[in-house]
């Protein structure tokens, strides 16, 4: 199956969601549910609630995050917002504010 | 930005709101609200858009409501089902393609000669 992918120069302002892999590498603002993983490349800027199986930051991302499964941070990334998720990695150079809920 | 990099939201993607870019894109999914591109759009067959259109180039295969506008040329396929207005310098409109609505193509008439709905 096809993933979605949001291009570095297109910008969407309101609601994604759906069943297949989103890699976003433009700008999406608002809200982003997605039932499989989301990825936000390094380039793209994500100002929006994200809620995914799995959710992969290597980019900006303003919002909060509920990963069903596994968030990561990676090193490039920026993230400022509430992170939900039962998993969750922060890479060495990551930059993140907000909390950290694992459901301990 | 060059085009190389695809830009599409997928057959079980919904996007719901404002898209807006100068990259091409190809709809498989189902797009709501307003897109506008400074660039070419295509509607695959299995797409579903009920939003504003704006693009340079559009190409419609699936569904589509709602006025679409074109810079440069429009092509509503075989496969598509298009209702609402269409405007562009060019327009066409493929045999077996279900279309309701409007065209309008900006065209000089002759002097004398007035627009159907002037």
């Amino acid at each position: 199956m096809a993933n979605t992918v949001i291009g570095s120069s297109i910008v969407v302002d309101g609601e994604i969601s759906g069943e297949e892999p989103l890699t976003i590498l433009g700008t999406v603002k608002g809200k982003i549910a997605a039932a499989s993983s989301v990825v936000v490349e390094s380039g793209a800027t994500v100002e929006a609630d994200v809620e995914g199986q799995t959710v992969t930051v290597s980019g900006k991302l303003t919002g909060n995050v509920t990963a069903r499964e596994k968030l990561e941070l990676r090193p490039e990334s920026k993230m400022v917002g509430n992170a939900k998720a039962p998993r969750i990695v922060v890479a060495d150079g990551a930059t993140f504010k907000g909390n950290v809920d694992m459901d301990v | 930005m060059a085009s190389e990099e695809s830009c599409l939201i997928g057959s079980k993607t919904t996007v719901r709101g404002q898209v807006s870019g100068k990259q091409d894109l190809v709809i498989e999914g189902r797009v709501e609200g307003h897109i506008g591109l400074d660039s070419n759009l295509t509607v695959e067959e299995g797409g579903s858009v009920e939003a504003d259109v704006e693009a340079t180039v559009a190409t419609l295969r699936g569904e589509v409501r709602g006025p679409v506008t074109a810079l440069r040329s429009l092509v509503v396929e075989a496969s598509s089902r298009v209702a609402g207005k269409l405007k562009a310098p060019s327009i066409t409109i493929e045999d077996g393609a279900r279309f309701s609505g409007e065209i309008e193509m900006d065209v000089e008439l002759p002097a004398g000669v007035t627009h159907g709905n002037a």
